[in-house]
């Protein structure tokens, strides 16, 4: 791994004579990916970026590079001064982060920071012997990634983190089913219940029926929940998306929008998820309610967006890793609360008739105001008679409105699963999300599709 | 470049590699984005490195380090030399035969978009905005980028290419709002603007601040246009909407790791299988589809693809009849047909995947007045808004920003909202008329995934507006 803070600061000297900010974002990973049960696309990653922002006479400038020796941090400064001599005053520019304590919130394992490629290899033939016979599809990851920040303000942060995730697909010609753990321990990521799992799910799933488009009753497990709160909140739960008047609770802050049973926070600071102390400003996170016993009560903001709103708000330290930059603040370790239910199959006993949805493919969105979204179920869709599980279904396309969907929720899981969240785009980012599976009243089928399997 | 890409090959092959390729990057990337009339985000970002993919005993491994020096470049063979050793499974790994070629491609440029002053541009941004002003119109973005990506492949075969490639891009968005509607138009695309392989004249020809009236005004209007009401009608799409249509329902099925399924977990599989080369119908008579890596201004181009394959001209659908498939060398020798020519990596730190290059609907004939004339009552849809297909990429409901009726040959009423959905080969077997080359455009989009990690491909799609009868329009929750 890189020096970490020590570069930063480096590369902060590099940029002498202006106020500046350096993030450095530094990783070593794993993944080793398997189809048809055999690893064909292992890759291997290692880098450090350095990204400086550097503030002349009110005007901003940003660049990065992975370049980290003298010549590279030296040339790194001279193009983002650069830059900021070509920009506009920023008359909201909010000024870098002051220097703050950050609490040790856990998320990182020596085991897993030793992972390399044989472990990597390993635990992805662990889960492709368990699957056994049916084919599995996905991948086993692990790494160590290292966040920095320095600010001529003083500012000096720096969190190691590793995490371990393993996605399985098991599926042949006419079957599928999946399943998924992620932690920051190696050691509670093991590959063979994932693989056992999807396994079971996809022997259930052959000779798919197709259903009637219209409303249903559905129960929608972790992964499922995952994915649709992480759609509805890249409009909806952050500030730049609310103060654009995108988001679905545009003058609805304190309004009863959805079933008192559904509270969301955003809470980087629980070990139980994927922890981090700050954000990509090195503000400290805070835990953030963002949907209390139904009650909307806020988004996530970072210092920009803070600034903007001129009236006390501050940051919740959530500004974003830079290849989300546009996107603005988002939450990256959502919680939502349990429930009373022991089982999934608990809660389709409450939904009685209606569809039991493993995992979603492909959501997009169609009314950022309204909160709906489309996509399709896949890897285990069934439906759900007499309070039972019963025949499995062809994947189906849904278009919801969230408000909809956690609008009546007859019961909730009382255990919750950490979901990944990260599709490893750009830098490694780890983030995930706590969540149980949920029974909803309101899951709007549109449209009938493939059946499942490959 | 070269000397340390030949330096991770030997390396590799000295390892134990039967097969080693190298592909030593540069990449630059730099962004003027104004919001509000202020400078939002100015930014330049370069990464290097280099991405060595190897063949031991059958099994792939691949490594990529973030430096680009001798030691980099013998870490990163030597480490995808262990994982693929490490790999579990039995491999078998064939490659169709590929002649080595040496040889370098530049991009063909007037003015390097690296040299036009920052002022410059966001002046032009700053402009644009200016266009858009309307009392309804909350935010305003306007966006320009530029790209250069040097690198160089060498292979234990005997290839030896260094190819640098520039884009330029830009594009605009109005988001207006009242108290209960939010609506966006873009030019000329949604999709981070639009963008094409060339240089800063790309850009001046987009005309960003000449459109941007109409941007503002269209956005202001959608607030109080009624919402598309349901039915099943012919449908017209306009050139940028047809594109998406192309790249979800004909780009991606026809990616032939799809169709053997090695993104099943991810991206998910196709309905295509390997037997239906040659034999299934795809679509209408007038479908007629082309894989081009040798497109003007596409962002798909270039002499040869990331395992050495030339660039070409191919046929994937004629006639609504499917001929062929996006492939690697490896794909290719499983289908045995074909010889690769798709292969393309995001960077130097990801394998190289199938990835569309340009992938085109052929034009037809006539003109946009001409395909409406023939439409009693239908719909006119226009830049893409939401996108959603399945796992084998069949059930598709796409929105737009923008719609009118059609009634009696011409345009009517404003809607907004508008969805449609559809089965891809049942949807492409109705399309009746696909306008004529005077209408045809490129688009180039920098924004499709693929691949675990992740991987960002730039791809290119040209079309004219497309007309298809009997569709299923007005979806809603």
């Amino acid at each position: 791994m890189s020096r970490g803070l020590e570069l930063a600061q480096d590369a902060l000297r590099a940029a002498q004579g202006d106020e500046a900010e350096v993030v450095v974002h530094a990783e070593r990973s794993g993944v080793a990916r398997f189809a048809a049960s055999i690893v064909h696309q292992p890759t291997l990653i290692e880098n450090s970026v350095v990204r400086v922002r550097v503030l002349r006479d009110g005007k901003i400038g940003w660049a990065s590079t992975n370049r980290v020796d003298d010549e590279g941090l030296a040339d790194v400064a001279r193009r983002a001064g650069e830059a900021a001599d070509s920009a506009r005053p920023d008359p909201d520019f909010p000024g870098f982060a002051p220097p703050a304590d950050y609490p040790n919130v856990g998320g990182f394992d020596e085991e897993t920071a030793a992972h390399g490629a044989a472990d990597q290899a390993r635990l992805a033939a662990a889960a492709i012997e368990t699957a056994g016979d049916i084919g599995l599809y996905g991948i086993y990851t692990s790494g160590v990634t290292e966040i920095a920040v320095a600010s001529s303000t003083g500012l000096a942060a720096e969190q190691t983190t590793t995490d371990a995730v393993c996605l399985c697909l098991a599926a042949d010609k006419e079957a599928s089913g999946w399943a998924e753990r992620t932690g920051w321990r190696a050691a509670d990521v093991d590959p063979t219940e994932p693989a056992r799992e999807a396994a079971e799910i996809a022997a259930r799933t052959r000779g798919g029926a197709e259903v009637e488009p219209g409303p249903y009753r559905a129960v929608l497990e972790p992964v499922a929940v995952a994915d649709l709160v992480r759609w509805f909140s890249y409009d909806s739960m952050g500030a730049q998306g609310y103060l654009e008047e995108r988001s679905f609770f545009c003058g609805r802050l304190g309004e009863q929008a959805f079933d008192p049973k559904v509270s969301i926070a955003d809470d980087a600071l629980d070990a139980a998820n994927l922890p981090r102390p700050f954000d990509f400003e090195g503000t400290p996170k805070q835990r953030v309610p963002i949907i209390a016993d139904g009650v909307i009560k806020g988004v996530v903001w970072d210092r920009t967006t803070a600034a903007r709103v001129q009236n006390g708000q501050t940051s919740t330290g959530h500004a974003p890793p830079d290849a989300w930059r546009f996107f603005g603040p988002l939450p990256t370790a959502y919680a939502m609360a349990g429930g009373d239910a022991d089982s999934p199959e608990e809660l389709a006993e409450l939904v009685d008739d209606g569809i039991y949805v493993t995992r979603l493919h492909y959501l997009s969105i169609v009314d950022p105001r309204g909160g709906v979204l489309t996509g399709m179920t896949r890897d285990g869709t069934f439906r759900i008679r007499d309070g039972k599980i019963a025949e499995p279904l062809v994947n189906l396309r849904f278009t919801v409105a969230m408000s909809d969907v956690l609008g009546e929720v007859p019961g909730l899981s009382r255990d919750r699963s950490l979901v990944n969240l990260s599709d490893l785009y750009e830098e490694r980012f780890a983030h995930a999300a706590l969540v149980p599976a949920i029974a909803t009243a309101h899951f709007h089928i549109s449209g009938t599709g493939s059946g499942p399997g490959l | 470049m070269k000397e340390l890409a030949e330096t991770a090959v030997d390396a590799a092959l000295g390892a134990g590699a039967s097969y080693a390729d190298a592909r030593a990057v540069e990449m630059r990337r730099q962004y003027v984005i104004t919001k509000n009339g202020q400078v939002d985000d100015l930014s330049d970002a370069e990464s290097e490195g280099i991405g060595v993919r190897v063949l031991v005993d059958g099994a792939w491994g691949f490594a990529g380090v973030g430096r680009l020096d001798q030691d980099g470049a013998r870490d990163a063979a030597l480490r995808a030399v262990e994982f693929a050793r490490a790999a579990p499974g039995r491999h078998q790994t064939s490659l169709a035969p590929v002649e080595a070629h040496t040889g370098e491609y530049r991009t063909p440029l007037e003015r390097d978009p690296f040299s036009v002053p920052l002022t410059e541009k966001i002046d032009l941004c700053l402009r644009a905005e200016d266009g858009m002003r309307n009392p309804d119109v909350k935010v305003t973005v306007a966006m320009v980028r530029a790209q250069r990506e040097h690198k160089a492949l060498v292979s234990s075969e005997g290839t030896n290419v260094e190819q640098d490639v520039y884009e330029c891009g830009g594009g605009i968005d109005a988001y207006a709002s009242s108290k209960d509607v939010s609506q966006i138009r873009s030019y000329p695309s949604q999709h981070s603007g639009v963008s094409g392989q060339g240089g800063w004249e790309y850009v001046e020809r987009l005309g960003l601040d000449r459109e941007a009236p109409r941007v503002g005004e269209q956005a202001a209007a959608l607030l109080r246009a009624p919402a598309c009401p349901p039915g099943t009608m012919t449908i017209v799409l306009s050139p940028e909407q047809a594109i998406m249509q192309v790249h979800e329902s004909v780009g991606h099925p026809t990616e032939l790791d799809r169709v053997y399924g090695t993104e099943a977990a991810y991206a998910g599989t196709s309905f295509l299988s390997p037997d239906d080369l040659g034999s299934l119908r795809y679509g209408s008579e007038r479908m007629n589809i082309t894989a081009d890596s040798t497109t003007p201004e596409g962002l798909g181009t270039f002499a040869f693809d990331d395992e050495g394959v030339p660039a070409a001209r191919e046929a994937i659908v004629e006639a609504g009849v499917l001929r062929g498939f996006l492939s690697s060398r490896e794909t290719a020798a499983e289908l045995g047909a074909g010889h690769g020519g798709s292969m393309r990596a995001d960077g130097w730190s990801k394998m190289p995947l199938v990835r569309m290059t340009n992938l085109h609907l052929e034009p037809g004939a006539g003109s946009f007045e001409d395909l409406l004339a023939d439409v009693d009552d239908g719909l006119y849809l226009e830049t893409n808004k939401s996108w959603s297909i399945d796992d084998k990429r069949l059930n598709f409901q796409f929105g737009t920003q923008i719609a009118w009726e059609i009634k009696k040959g011409e345009l009517g009423r404003m809607v907004r909202d508008a969805t449609y959905t559809g089965v891809t080969p049942v949807f492409w077997g109705k399309l009746d008329a696909v306008a004529g080359p005077e209408e045809w455009t490129l688009y180039g989009l920098t924004n499709c995934g693929k691949g675990q990690p992740g991987q960002e491909a730039h791809v290119s799609h040209g079309a004219a507006h497309a007309r298809f009868r009997d569709v299923q329009v007005g979806v809603s929750a």
